[in-house]
This record gives structure tokens, sequence and C-alpha cells, in this order.
């Protein structure tokens, strides 16, 4: 945690920021996913409290909590309280270990900009968000309804299926960068797009040094595959309104019903936040590396410590603008693309997205053996 | 009472715990369920070994592939059935009980009659920075013990096909009953 009181104090107060970031954005986005489905749909959406209807979100959440408090009688109590816990958790983790802006340098201590360093990020996040099928198992199985189980059921095999092509499509980009910590990708990542391949050195100036220029496919592979990983249109498959009513959390209301809906937000931003950082160079600013960046600051201040931290505040605002984008990308498509069948579904993860992944590794891996023999 | 060792107690009695629920535990869902989190306490362990590629690998495989298939088939199953016809007779739980116990005493008794032979080395932890350390752990998988690893392989794809070959045998999905 750190080494006097001051770092120990930092650093709690970062975990609990970074847990807040995710739950607040969840309400922001529930209302920009209002507002974007209603502007897609050329309807007005929630206009009417507050200003451009922003006090929405804080009706909705007081209605939440007022709502009765309520437990089917044929559930498994224990497991039904505890699936909406669980359900929050593995979000809220990975998120945390993932670099949202370059270090703070202030005197002696470091700060990286994100709840805890892993060394082994990657892994970390890809381990942790593996759980997350546990949550909508339990909630299946818990609620004691056979549409609650059939959902939960589509669901976790979804989700399983398709964190195969996931992790496969991140082997690439991992064979690329020759690391599984966020820091040494995104600093590999800064400056105009330069290599060596084959004894030559290429510089094309024009375009940053970003991850989906050696991965395009891995890069499209990762996106599509993380729209089913957190269950969303075109891959909703369980929720399925027609068949199912409303999938594995069909018994829960009220507030139990938000955390479900905070997991699911919460692997949006997660899977947003891994695009952005393997495929877009992560916090960094594009052309400008952040040795350059942090010197055009320090001619404006001159205090290193004020030098440190506004850097940090702009990769922080640069990374913001790239979730953004991402989050708004996962928003239009769920309102602009229909579902999948099911038998559909389970072709394109194993018999479409699985082969193509293996074969960027595999092409990856020659073209690496090749450009530096 | 060091940090680390009180860390080190903490993990070890919840995985513990954990698994001996597993076995006395009569719910087969519940069982299943403490095996998901005494995995989750082996990784965490790893973790504090130093060894965070291990614990990753510990969760992605064995809690979140693995033990989610056992849980989504166990819920398939008409459970009231189960728990009457495995876990409520004396003489079938003392036998399960008393297989577990004879496993985890032939485990213990195998490591420690392998180690008595060795000198004891009190090896430091790896660095933080594990990149190092993966590097070491792959080159020593692909060089050293490569004939292992993929008899392994061989093993597991040995298993896949044997599992479609029985289920073809029966009729598979279409079976007649």
């Amino acid at each position: 945690m750190g080494n006097d009181a001051v770092e120990i104090a930092i650093n709690t107060i970062k975990l609990v920021v970074c847990f807040l970031l995710i739950v607040q954005a969840v309400p922001v986005l529930v209302w920009l996913e209002r507002r974007g489905s209603a502007f897609i749909q050329n309807r007005f959406g929630p206009n009417r409290i507050g200003p451009l209807g922003l006090m929405q979100l804080l009706a909705d959440a007081v209605k939440f909590l007022h709502k009765e408090e309520f437990a089917p009688a044929k559930a498994v109590k224990f497991l039904y309280y505890a699936a909406p816990v669980v359900a929050l958790v593995p979000a809220t983790l990975a998120f945390a270990a993932i670099p949202l802006g370059a270090p703070v340098h202030w005197d002696q201590y470091v700060f990286p900009l994100q709840g805890y360093e892993v060394s082994v990020g990657i892994v970390f996040v890809l381990a942790v968000s593996s759980l997350a099928a546990y949550a909508i198992l339990l909630a299946g199985w818990g609620s004691g309804n056979k549409y609650a189980l059939l959902g939960a059921l589509r669901a976790s095999a979804q989700v399983i299926s398709y964190e195969l092509a996931l992790g496969l499509a991140i082997v690439g980009i991992i064979m690329t960068y020759g690391t599984f910590n966020f820091g040494e990708m995104i600093h590999a990542q800064e400056g105009p797009l330069h290599f060596s391949f084959m004894g030559h050195e290429l510089v094309l100036g024009f375009l940053p040094n970003w991850g989906i220029f050696y991965q395009p496919l891995g890069a499209l592979i990762f996106f599509a595959a993380s729209f089913a990983e957190s269950n969303r249109l075109p891959f909703d498959l369980a929720e399925g309104e027609a068949e199912l009513v409303a999938g594995f959390h069909v018994e829960y209301g009220g507030f139990k019903m938000l955390l479900f809906f905070i997991g699911e937000y919460g692997h949006m931003i997660v899977a947003s936040a891994l695009m952005a950082t393997f495929f877009f160079g992560g916090y960094g600013l594009g052309f400008m590396t952040l040795a350059e960046l942090s010197a055009s600051v320090a001619t404006v201040v001159q205090d290193p410590n004020i030098v440190s931290l506004v850097t940090s505040l702009i990769t922080f605002a640069v990374f913001s603008v790239k979730l953004a984008v991402f989050l708004w990308i996962f928003i239009h498509v769920r309102w602009t693309l229909p579902r999948f069948r099911y038998d559909q579904l389970m072709d394109l993860g194993w018999k479409t997205m699985l082969p193509w992944a293996l074969f960027n590794t595999i092409l990856t891996a020659t073209l690496i053996y090749v450009g530096h023999l | 009472m060091s940090m680390d060792s009180f860390l080190f107690w903490f993990l070890a009695f919840i995985t513990i715990a954990s698994a001996v629920t597993v076995v006395t535990i009569t719910n087969p869902i519940y069982s299943a369920l403490a095996l998901a989190m005494t995995m989750v306490g082996v990784s965490a362990i790893f973790v504090t070994l130093g060894a965070y590629f291990l614990a990753g690998v510990q969760l992605i495989v064995y809690a979140g592939a693995v033990t989610v298939l056992f849980v989504m088939v166990l819920m398939l199953f008409d459970l009231k059935h189960e728990l009457s016809a495995f876990s409520r007779g004396q003489i079938s739980g003392t036998i399960k009980v008393a297989t577990a116990a004879a496993l985890a005493g032939l485990l213990i008794g195998a490591i420690v009659w392998t180690v008595s032979g060795f000198e004891r080395v009190v090896s430091k932890p790896a660095a933080p920075d594990s990149a190092d350390g993966m590097r070491e752990l792959s080159h020593a998988l692909f060089t050293k013990y490569v004939f292992g690893f993929e008899v392994l392989g061989i093993l597991l794809l040995i298993i896949a096909v044997g599992v479609v070959a029985l289920a073809r045998a029966k009729g598979g999905t279409h079976a007649q009953r």
C-alpha cells in the first residue's frame, strides 16, 4: 500500500475513487443510452426533469431505493441475495487495474493513476472478469424460476464461448509488444508510427503508433467479442424479451436489479477501456510522447510537481475521450443492429471468430519471427 | 505476527475451509461453489508468493472455466433426487469423507516422502515485476519440459474425443430412452 501515512492514505482514496467512478458512470450512461436511442429513433427521450433530463437519473435512483424489498417464495435466499453483489465485483476489480492517466510524480512519491498496479495487468483483468459468469448462474438458479435458469444458461454459455475468442485476439497484441503490463504497452504506443521490419526502419509520420495499425484483425475480433462478453446487442440473447421475459434477472426488482445493471455497464466500461488501451494508445496523446507533453507543460509552469500533475490530468482527459467514443459505439450499435439467433451466435463465436483469432495469432508470430530475422 | 504471515494463514484457512466444505456439504451446487472459492483462495496464495501469472491462469482456467461448467451442468439436474440418493445416508457419507481423507493422506505422504530426501532451501520470493519470471517459465515449459507439456495436451485431446465418442455411441442428443 505504501511506505508512509501519506502514500497509504492516497492509495486508499484511489481505490474508493475507482469504485465510485464506475458506479457514478452508470447513471450517466443510462441517460446517454436513453437520449441516444431517442435520437436514433427520432424521439425526445427523457427531457422533463432538470436540464436536458439529467435529473431523471436521480429520480430513478430514488425510485429504485424505495421499491418493496421482495424475494420469490421458491428462491434460494442466500444465492438470490448474493448474486447482485457478485455481479458488481468483477467489473469494478478489473477497472481498478487499468491505468487512466500518466503517473503523478509528487516530491518523492509516485502515484499511478489507477486503483492498483498489477505487473501482469492483462492476465489479472481477464482472470477477474472471467468470474462474471458466476453472478449470472447464481442469479438464474437462485431465483427458482425456469425462465431465469434458461436465461442464465444462455448467458453463461455465451460468456464462456466468447472468452476464448477474446483471449486469443489479445494474444496478437501481447506478442507485438512483448508485455503483459498496461503501462509498458501504452508507452510502446507513443509517437508517430514507426517500426523495424527485416532490418529496415520504417516511419509513417501521418499515423500515430497505435496497436490497431499492427493488429487490425485482432482489434475487430476483440471489439466484437467484448460486445458478447458484456451481453449487449447484437448478442443480448440472455435477455431475449420475446422468449425469456427478461433473462436471468427476471425475478429481481428495485435496487438488486440496479446492481445487475451497474455490473453490465461496468463490463462495457472495462471493455471500452481495454479497447482504448490495447489498440488506441491508452492515455497517450497519439503523435506526442509523454516526455514531449510534459516538456511543453513545463514551458508554462515551473514547479515539477505541478507539471507532473497537469500532465497526468491532460492524459486522463485524453483517456476519457477515447473511453467515451467506444461507449458511444456500444450504445449506437445496440440501437442499430437486430439480435442474432442463438445458433448463429454460437456459429459466429466458435466457427468464425475463434479460427480467425487463431489465424491472427499465427500470422503475428510468423511476421515477428521473419521481421526480427 | 507480520502482515505477510497473517495474510498467508488467513488465505490458507479460507482455502482449506472451502475445500473441506466441498466434501462435507450435502447440496452439490454449494459444493461446486465452494470448489470455486477454493480455486480463488489458491490463486490468492499464488499472489502472495509473487507468482502473478500463475495466479491469473489459475483463476482463468479453473475458477473461470472448469468450475463454471460444473455449476452449469449441476444446475440442470433434479437436485432433490441427487440429495437423497447420494448425501443423506450415513454409510455413503462416511465413505465420501473417508475417500477424501485417504486421498489427502496419500498426497501429504507423497509430498513428505519426496521432500525428505532434499536439503531445505529457503528461496527468496520472486521479484515483484515478474516479466522475466514469466519468460523463464515459458522457456522452461517449451524446452526442458516440452515432452510432459505436449503429452498433457494429447491427454486432454484424448479425453475430449472420448467424451464425444461415448456420447455419440449412446445416440447423443437424439437418444431414445
